[in-house]
């Protein structure tokens, strides 16, 4: 007994058996999709979607990186100069993959800055500067996306004894960088992309910004999730807001109240720039120079037996054709569902990706 | 340590004997008793280990000193009760125990009671319970034991025990003081180039200090009073996937534990009393901070402080011999203040007290010599929340109880149940702020449980079975789920499903005048399937086993014993474990490969006439396996620890300590 306990054993170790890279040949203009994971499980992947075949491909970077994980709670990914960075927020570390063959061609360790905690978002100001936003640094990275090299920090000018350090989403009108603070928070940064400082804030009078477009007209728009409320001590009113706020005059023009529910927000803008899509547990659809949200949402969620809606939790508009890719979390346990629609809201396709899909990035 | 290992195995199977077949109270009773020749193996071993090494439980754990939880029959952490002394200390937040932070020398016996028959101790252990205990040392005199022991990764084990036991005192002063850097290395092969890395941030630090004091008097009874002090810092060891440097963060736990309970427990020729009184008090600081941007940042620096107070009084009755009446009543406060002191964090989560109740009254009943029955009814109240009456009832019955040849014996036994149980929510699942849920209902389960039990006892060998088969249906299961807002909210959301069976077999054989052998194995097999309702048309996890809960558990324990020498090889088998609810196996983290542990032990005794000593050597996972038992969480290989007993030996001393 003790023998054939012990072969057995030997025979089943643990131990993964080496993986050799894969290649995935010609891929085309296709979609990759990052997928969380769940935290402190390192079981972030990223999945590849070639629209025109309908094919997926799932958990691409292992497979293309001869076994090694992604990494834990993937945040953002996005695609610069055909190469593909991820941020790893709980890793500590950014990927710089090749969007033909998903091999790493270069990485941003927490440690190789001075800075750099959790990163969340990616802005490229230029072929050779990007900054990166961070969960509980009070500093924006800058680094060099053509070395992966650190280059410096960005002081936030937010005090982490008083709550305030984190940032989020970026983007772009003239040298101005807009950065929302969403943990906690309820201001926009701006940053001189020229100098590469804090130069200004907004303050919202709702907590926790969570998602933010700029419109072609030079409107930024910012949704907020208003914190929670579960009853004494409570943090914020739950009630999520629409902003739209002038990027030169730095004026909040138009606020509106949204859905309350455990709303998942996010916006996206179309390829011109002129419709804005919001996830508010539906999602709906608004010109950029409509005065409110539309009753109606444009795609209703899919309901389960008991009326529950899916758990939306990603959205990307392909900027080629305007289509729309919709992520389905489902319990947050089991691989997540993605729906393309096209730019009009009609279901193109549905298909299985990795657990917890958040963000879409186009080829 | 157990020197000398035989004979107190011997002792093992016979307290077994007596509560199998002759105890009225435990009629019915599916349950495994670990005395100390388990518990007392090695001063290295946690309660985590002794589970996972001999019980059919299933451990949820990723290392030495770090949190283990354990499971009865695919049912979560928070469904196993756990007793020390007559007091539940089940965390009042959390619901669960961490069995790592039980010394096993600390428990003189553990009872592991399964599905219903928890209900004879406990309400809410809708998979069972683990009933630990302290036993007092009469008529010992006066012993001392010291172990030292020395491991890899700068492992270092002390404990000291001094034992008084007269004809009406005894006395146990225990201390153990641990502490590792567990720096084990291993080769990550989750990272490009799969490098040679350090088990980053795994250190721990661990002091236990426990008191017992029995005074016996025939007139008044027997009163007892147990304290036990535990200090435990412990850092949490970094993922496999993480980039960061761990110099630059400090990830870690504190832990003070102060727990105590007097009794007074009186025999007259009818009836017993027994009352209790106990006290428990614990903080528990998590605090996860950097220092990477010049200043002290508080990522998470979460405080928790709780305190418990619980009386319990118990009455038996037994106007005849074929009946046994049982009343039982007890209270228990709770006071819990949680807090996160981060900037990134506003409010306190909660700063509640909560008054919990519970009343039984139970009867046994023999109608004929071998046949008996027994009922429960339990009601418990939680703040103003009653909870539905839970019924519970038991039969047993003697198959057949003969003598063999040379003065053998052979008995089997028929034992089944059936119960209703519920849980109440804890703490943190009614007001943990953000997400504490104050709609929770209570978890609803019902079980149905029936088993055989066998027992051969001959002169030069013995063997006793117990195979048991089991049916549990769990409702309004508490999850805890992710919300869109980036935190977690418990709901009643799930049903499952729980079925199974378990084989237990013991078996000791004298081979020769110096030669023993002895074998213990455990198996079960453990379907737990979601039967929730669908969340959505997406929602793939109907029908599927839970996460991170094995089908199929085993284990095996052989000793082998010659003079003063004994070799102890050890085997624990965990089948593949799902890490999503859809149970997919098409991403390589979608499931845990079997998991098979290896070790081998050797113990040399010496009895000098004024010492007794022991050498012992331990080999872990002798094969030098490369395994993870949670995602990302790599185990250590090959590992060693050496130990040195010393017991002096006085006049008085009748025998070794066990």
């Amino acid at each position: 007994m003790l023998l054939a306990a012990l072969v057995l054993s030997a025979a089943c170790s643990d131990s993964e058996s080496g993986m050799e890279p894969e290649e995935f040949g010609e891929l085309g203009r296709g979609v990759i999709i990052l997928c969380e994971g769940n935290f402190n499980a390192g079981n972030s992947t990223l999945s590849y979607y070639n629209p025109e075949t309908r094919e997926v491909e799932n958990g691409v970077f292992r497979r293309a990186n001869g076994g090694a994980r992604l990494g834990d709670t993937g945040q953002s990914v996005s695609i610069h100069d055909g190469v593909a960075y991820v941020a790893m927020e709980n890793s500590g570390v950014i990927w710089a993959l090749d969007t033909a063959t998903f091999k790493v061609k270069g990485k941003l360790e927490a440690g190789d800055t001075e800075h750099m905690i959790n990163p969340r978002y990616i802005h490229f100001v230029s072929d050779g500067k990007a900054y990166v936003t961070d969960l509980y640094s009070p500093y924006i990275t800058v680094f060099n996306p053509k070395t992966m090299q650190y280059v410096g920090s960005i002081p936030t000018r937010q005090e982490a004894s008083g709550g305030y350090a984190s940032t989020e989403e970026m983007h772009r009108w003239g040298n101005r960088v807009f950065v929302n603070c969403w943990s906690y928070s309820n201001k926009i940064l701006v940053v001189d992309i020229t100098k590469d400082e804090v130069t200004d804030e907004i303050v919202l009078d709702s907590w926790q910004p969570k998602s933010m477009v700029m419109d072609r007209r030079g409107k930024l728009w910012v949704v907020t999730d208003g914190g929670y409320s579960t009853g004494e001590d409570a943090f914020g009113d739950n009630v999520p807001h629409l902003y739209r706020i002038d990027a030169e005059t730095l004026e909040v023009e138009q606020d509106q109240t949204l859905d309350v529910d455990e709303a998942n927000v996010q916006l996206v803008v179309n390829p011109d720039s002129t419709w804005l899509y919001l996830i508010n547990n539906d999602i709906y659809r608004m010109s950029i120079t409509a005065p409110h949200v539309p009753v109606r949402p444009f795609i209703e969620a899919e309901r389960g037996a008991d009326g529950r809606r899916h758990y939306l939790y990603g959205i990307g508009v392909n900027p080629r054709n305007g289509e729309l890719y919709v992520a389905d979390a489902v319990d947050y346990r089991q691989s997540g569902v993605v729906y393309r629609y096209t730019a009009e809201g009609v279901l193109v396709d549905k298909f299985r990706v990795g657990i917890t899909p958040n963000g879409f990035a186009f080829q | 340590m157990p020197p000398p290992a035989f004979a107190q195995e011997t002792q093992t199977l016979e307290e077994v004997q007596v509560s199998a077949f002759r105890r009225l109270r435990d009629t019915g009773v599916q349950q495994v008793t670990l005395d100390t020749t388990v518990l007392h193996r090695n001063v290295a071993l946690s309660m985590s280990e002794i589970l996972t090494q001999h019980s059919t439980l299933f451990v949820k754990t990723y290392g030495r000193a770090t949190e283990s939880t354990a499971e009865f029959r695919g049912t979560s952490p928070s469904h196993t009760q756990v007793l020390w002394n007559g007091m539940k200390i089940n965390s009042p937040m959390l619901g669960t125990v961490d069995f790592s932070n039980i010394p096993a020398y600390f428990v003189d016996k553990a009872n592991l009671l399964y599905g219903a028959s928890s209900l004879t101790l406990t309400g809410g252990g809708l998979g069972g319970a683990v009933d630990m205990s302290t036993l007092p040392q009469f008529n010992q005199g006066c012993l001392l034991q010291y172990i030292q022991g020395v491991g890899s990764f700068k492992t270092y084990d002390q404990y000291l025990r001094f034992t008084y036991g007269g004809e009406r005192w005894s006395s146990s002063t225990r201390a153990v003081y641990s502490t590792s850097a567990n720096d084990f290395k291993y080769t990550n092969y989750d990272k490009i180039g799969r490098p040679r890395e350090r088990n980053k941030s795994g250190y721990f630090d661990d002091v236990h200090v426990m008191q017992d004091l029995y005074y016996n008097s025939p007139q008044k009874g027997r009163f007892a009073l147990m304290a036990w002090y535990s200090y435990s810092l412990r850092g949490l060891p970094f993922l496999s996937v993480d980039y960061k440097n761990d110099t630059d963060f400090r990830n870690e736990h504190l832990q003070n534990t102060l727990r105590a309970v007097s009794s007074w427990d009186k025999t007259f020729e009818r009836w017993s009393l027994s009352v209790k009184g106990g006290y428990a008090y614990g903080d528990m600081d998590y605090d996860y901070s950097t220092t990477r941007s010049g200043t002290q940042t508080n990522i998470t620096k979460s405080q928790t402080h709780s305190q418990q107070g619980y009386v319990q009084a118990n009455a038996d009755w037994m106007p005849r011999d074929n009946w046994l009446l049982t009343a039982n009543a007890s209270a228990c406060y709770n006071h819990v203040n949680s807090k996160d002191r981060s900037p990134f964090h506003i409010g306190n989560n909660y700063n509640l007290g909560r008054m919990e109740y519970t009343m039984s009254i139970s009867a046994k009943w023999r109608p004929y010599k071998g046949l008996s029955f027994s009922t429960i009814l339990r009601e418990e109240c939680y703040k103003r929340n009653f909870v539905p009456v839970i019924p519970a009832l038991f039969a047993e019955y003697a198959l057949a109880s003969r003598p063999l040849k040379k003065s053998g014996t052979f008995r089997s036994l028929f034992k089944a149940s059936v119960a209703r149980n519920y849980r109440y929510p804890s703490m943190d699942d009614l007001y943990y702020k953000p997400g504490g849920n104050p709609a929770l209902r209570p978890e609803k389960g019902v079980t149905y449980d029936g088993g055989i039990e066998c027992r051969v006892q001959q002169k030069a060998y013995s063997v006793k079975a117990n195979l048991s088969a089991f049916d549990s249906y769990i409702t309004d299961w508490i999850l805890w789920t992710p919300n869109a807002k980036g935190y977690w909210q418990p709901s009643n959301l799930k049903k499952v499903h729980s079925y199974g069976m378990e084989l237990t077999l013991t078996s000791e054989v004298r081979i020769k005048r110096d030669w023993r052998f002895s074998v213990m194995g455990n198996y079960a097999y453990t379907p737990s399937v979601n039967k929730s309702d669908r969340q959505t048309v997406n929602d793939a996890s109907y029908g599927k086993q839970l996460v991170y809960v094995p089908r199929h558990t085993a284990n095996f324990l052989g000793t082998l014993s010659w003079k003063t020498w004994t070799l102890q090889y050890q085997w624990v088998f965990y089948s593949e474990r799902f890490t999503t609810t859809s149970n997919e196996v098409s991403y390589i983290t979608g499931r845990l490969k079997p998991y098979y542990m290896n070790n081998v032990s050797l113990e040399k005794t010496f009895q000098w006439r004024k010492v007794h000593a022991s050498l012992k050597g331990v080999v872990n996972n002798i094969l030098g396996l490369e395994y993870v038992t949670v995602l990302s969480r790599p185990m250590a290989g090959r590992n060693v620890e050496f130990f040195l007993e010393i017991r002096p030996q006085w006049k008085k001393s009748v025998s070794p300590l066990p």
